[in-house]
């Protein structure tokens, strides 16, 4: 990742915050900055999958081993797990699988929701610009459509982006009925902000808490509901089909505290087990939450699900690089939008700071990768995001409106007022996913799949705000249809895929050594189990 | 596999000491304690998630010398001699209810009460106050809710993490972080109007009967 670059201590000694700057040169042609510096157009992080549904389809390398890995678990283990019964299972206990979990319970339904971590710990809760809807009279849902569609490079699929737009002012107040709470203007209007790529304002938010708001109060519901049995610390490790290896009849859990398997069989899977930063795919840092390793990919691809967009992922430009602890962690595209620059160790601006994301990810690492980055101890790069200068054109701004960046950075003794931020472009978020119809359904029967782990709504780039919507409106629409199968349940669970999977990937001459799902990163999975 | 030797730092700067769960580890200087645990290969760890001090779950007691407190672990950096535990999570409270069973929101503090009958026995002792990470007043909050006073109440919570430190610290098992949520919950089920959504859903609907009225409509 790095080719030189300016020492940290030498380049703060360097850095003025009254230097005067000269307008980033003119960005001549996009495409050809894209395809040499941006990860997804690396020709090296690209390959085509052997096996699968998706067969011949590019997919970005590392997924593409954990996809055409060898299972977790045989028949072997199985024997004497406990067996649960239940109606409908949800996999993940992010706001998807809230969002699910609650409006099949709210049917009458039993429902057991099973997750990796602790109830609500996911990449909802870390979100904080907002959420979508078109509410403002000067907006419709016709524009959200086109906004969303258009922001997705005409990849999207219409019609679960017009499901999504048409949900929107539902999914808002089934929120606010739920107890979801959002910033109001003096009159009790909604308030809405206009973020990159919309045509209206539209944005709703609960001060920069807007996922912890959502999440604590889905979690709380959840929690709360007579109908809703939920399992905390018990990632799924494999998912159950018919003896024919073609319907998925239930999964197996994994407990992270006792390291026993658990066998859940029903007629109705819903997958929400969100995205996969912390893959590290290409050796990136991430924004993500622990426990966001692509699991879900992996259980609906060995199944046989059809997957999407398997080489397109969203890097967010401004990630933290220094204090260590919070690499990978997001600076909010709202201090760009509020007018922080971007400088080069030489103090030099070198891109229009508010171009789309992926162009500005490519600028900056054009810059870490031709030696006028900022080097730190451990070798990683990255360029300044020049906080002090907007603080002094503008005194008290980061203060009243980014206390969560002043409280976060603060802590380590670097006051973003004073001193400017070393950031790199990080993992964001999984743009493709498991292809679903508008009921979350996969191509799978028996299966659903919701959330950022699914794929088609954001088509090759998503827009701020449209995953905190999708997750709700496909969540319920999920949690609804999973009800209405009306298959009175399997008779026998058995792990036919698996069997299917792996004679697949012996004929296609693949080594049958890595095993997947990943779980948890390797650094943070001591002593939790043995493959 | 059960300690790290101080060499195992791998730089110049001397180690921090300190142990993790029992094992001892020797620690970076400005690693929280999640990164001292990785780094210390202490097994078992599973109780992280956001590593941004947002999700709650990475709750440690910390003992240095005779002095006891509680915390969120990657937000907290390595000290020399510090001994901190990993804490499990609260377990589900015994508070029961479902919001879309309140009607008469003149009922809600009755209801408040028979839901949280404890948190009129709040006994003043900064418990939960000394326990939040995020140095919320709860004990004020808790009062405040107790008076009926739910928007205020719910207001003070803004910052919470559902990390139940404080339901952990209270004797009176009022449960603080649950009582939050249900001032913040029903502040909104029942005073949030917006004209502007209420509108939109408005049209929506005029739009649907519409469309199965007409003869030609697809759904
Ligand atoms: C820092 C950050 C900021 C963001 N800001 C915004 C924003 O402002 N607006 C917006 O719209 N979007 C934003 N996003 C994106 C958005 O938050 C996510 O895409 C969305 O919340 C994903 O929801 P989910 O329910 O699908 O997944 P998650 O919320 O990640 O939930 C997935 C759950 O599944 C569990 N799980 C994973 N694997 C397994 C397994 N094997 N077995 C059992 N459980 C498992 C996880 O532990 C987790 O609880 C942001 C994302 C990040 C990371
Ligand atoms: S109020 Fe309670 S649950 Fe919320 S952050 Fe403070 S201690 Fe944690
Ligand atoms: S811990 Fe409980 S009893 Fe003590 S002050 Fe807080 S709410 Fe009151």
């Amino acid at each position: 990742m790095s080719n030189g670059g300016t020492p940290l201590a030498q380049a703060r000694a360097l850095y003025r915050v009254d230097s005067e700057l000269a307008a980033p040169p003119e960005l001549a042609d996009p495409d050809t900055l894209l395809n040499a510096f941006h990860p997804d157009h690396l020709r090296s992080s690209v390959v085509k999958l052997a096996v699968g549904a998706n067969a011949g389809e590019n997919c970005q390398r590392e997924l593409a081993q954990q996809l055409q890995a060898e299972a977790f678990i045989d028949e072997a283990d199985l024997a004497g797990a406990p067996v649960t019964d239940t109606d409908v299972l949800i996999i993940g206990g992010g706001g998807a699988g809230c969002a699910a979990a609650l409006a099949a319970a709210g049917r009458g339904a039993r429902v057991l929701l099973v997750t990796k971590l602790r109830l609500g710990d996911s990449n909802t809760v870390m979100a904080e610009g907002g959420i979508q809807a078109a509410i403002e009279p000067d907006d419709s849902i016709q524009r959200h459509i086109q906004d969303t569609l258009r922001g997705g490079h005409h990849a999207g699929d219409p019609e679960l982006v017009s499901a999504m737009a048409q949900d929107g002012p539902e999914v808002i107040r089934w929120l606010i009925e739920e107890g979801m709470q959002f910033e109001q203007t003096a009159s009790g209007d909604l308030h809405t902000r206009k973020a990159g790529g919309m045509s209206a304002a539209r944005i709703m938010h609960c001060r920069d808490y807007t996922g912890l708001e959502m999440m604590r109060v889905l979690r709380e519901a959840v929690i709360q509901h007579r109908g809703i049995e939920v399992w905390e610390h018990s990632p799924a490790v494999e998912l159950l089909s018919n003896e024919r290896g073609q319907k998925c009849v239930g999964a197996v859990f994994t407990s992270l505290l006792d390291g026993r398997f658990r066998i859940v069989r029903t007629h109705s899977v819903i997958l929400a087990t969100g995205g996969l930063g912390r893959l590290h795919l290409n050796n990136f840092p991430t924004s993500n939450h622990l426990g966001a390793t692509g699991d879900g990919l992996v259980l609906a691809y060995r199944i046989g699900a059809q997957l999407r967009d398997l080489d397109s992922f969203q890097y967010h430009p401004t990630g933290l690089v220094h204090p260590p602890y919070l690499s990978g962690k997001l600076v909010t595209e709202g201090v760009r939008a509020a007018g922080a620059l971007m400088l080069n160790a030489a103090g030099q601006r070198f891109v229009d700071e508010l171009l789309p994301r992926d162009i500005v990810c490519a600028a900056i690492l054009r810059e870490c990768a031709e030696g006028r980055g900022i080097r730190v101890d451990d070798g990683r790069v990255g360029v300044w995001l020049d906080t002090p200068r907007l603080e002094r054109s503008q005194p008290g701004m980061l203060e009243r409106q980014f206390p969560k960046l002043l409280a976060r950075t603060q802590m380590s003794g670097i006051d973003p007022r004073s001193e400017p931020l070393l950031i790199h472009p990080t993992l964001h978020y999984q743009n493709g996913g498991v292809v679903i119809d508008v009921n979350g359904a996969t191509t799978v029967p028996g299966l659903f799949a919701v959330g950022e782990l699914a794929g088609g709504i954001h088509g090759r780039n998503r827009i701020m705000g449209n995953a905190l919507l999708d997750i709700i409106s496909f969540g319920r629409r999920a949690g609804v249809a999973a009800i209405s199968e009306h298959d009175r349940g399997p008779k026998k669970v058995t792990l036919e895929h698996v069997n299917q999977a792996r004679r697949a990937l012996t004929l296609a001459g693949m080594p049958l050594t890595q095993r997947a799902p990943q779980i948890l990163p390797d650094y943070a999975a001591k002593g939790i189990w043995n493959r | 596999m059960t300690s790290t030797p101080a060499a195992a730092t791998g730089d110049s700067q001397p180690a921090v000491n300190l142990t993790i769960n029992g094992i001892a580890v020797a620690a970076r200087p400005a690693m929280t304690l999640v990164e001292a645990a990785w780094h210390g290969g202490v097994p078992r760890v599973t109780g992280v998630s956001c590593l941004e001090s947002v999700c709650g779950s990475c709750r440690v007691l910390l003992r240095r010398g005779k002095e006891v407190t509680v915390d969120l672990a990657c937000q907290t950096f390595v000290e020399e001699g510090i001994e901190a535990v990993f804490l499990p999570p609260q377990a589900t409270p015994k508070h029961h209810y479902e919001i879309s069973e309140f009607t008469d929101s003149w009922n809600n503090l009755a209801r408040f009460h028979e839901i949280f009958p404890e948190a009129s026995h709040c006994r003043h002792c900064h418990g939960c106050v000394r326990s939040c990470p995020k140095g919320i007043d709860v004990e004020s909050a808790i009062n405040l809710a107790a008076a009926g006073h739910f928007r205020d109440a719910g207001e003070m919570f803004l910052e919470c993490v559902m990390c139940d430190l404080c339901d952990s610290a209270c004797p009176e098992q009022i449960a603080p972080a649950h009582v939050g949520l249900f001032c913040r919950r029903v502040s909104a089920h029942f005073r949030l109007r917006p004209p502007n959504l209420i509108q939109r859903l408005e049209e929506q609907r005029k739009e649907r009967l519409l469309g199965q009225a007409s003869p030609d409509s697809h759904e």
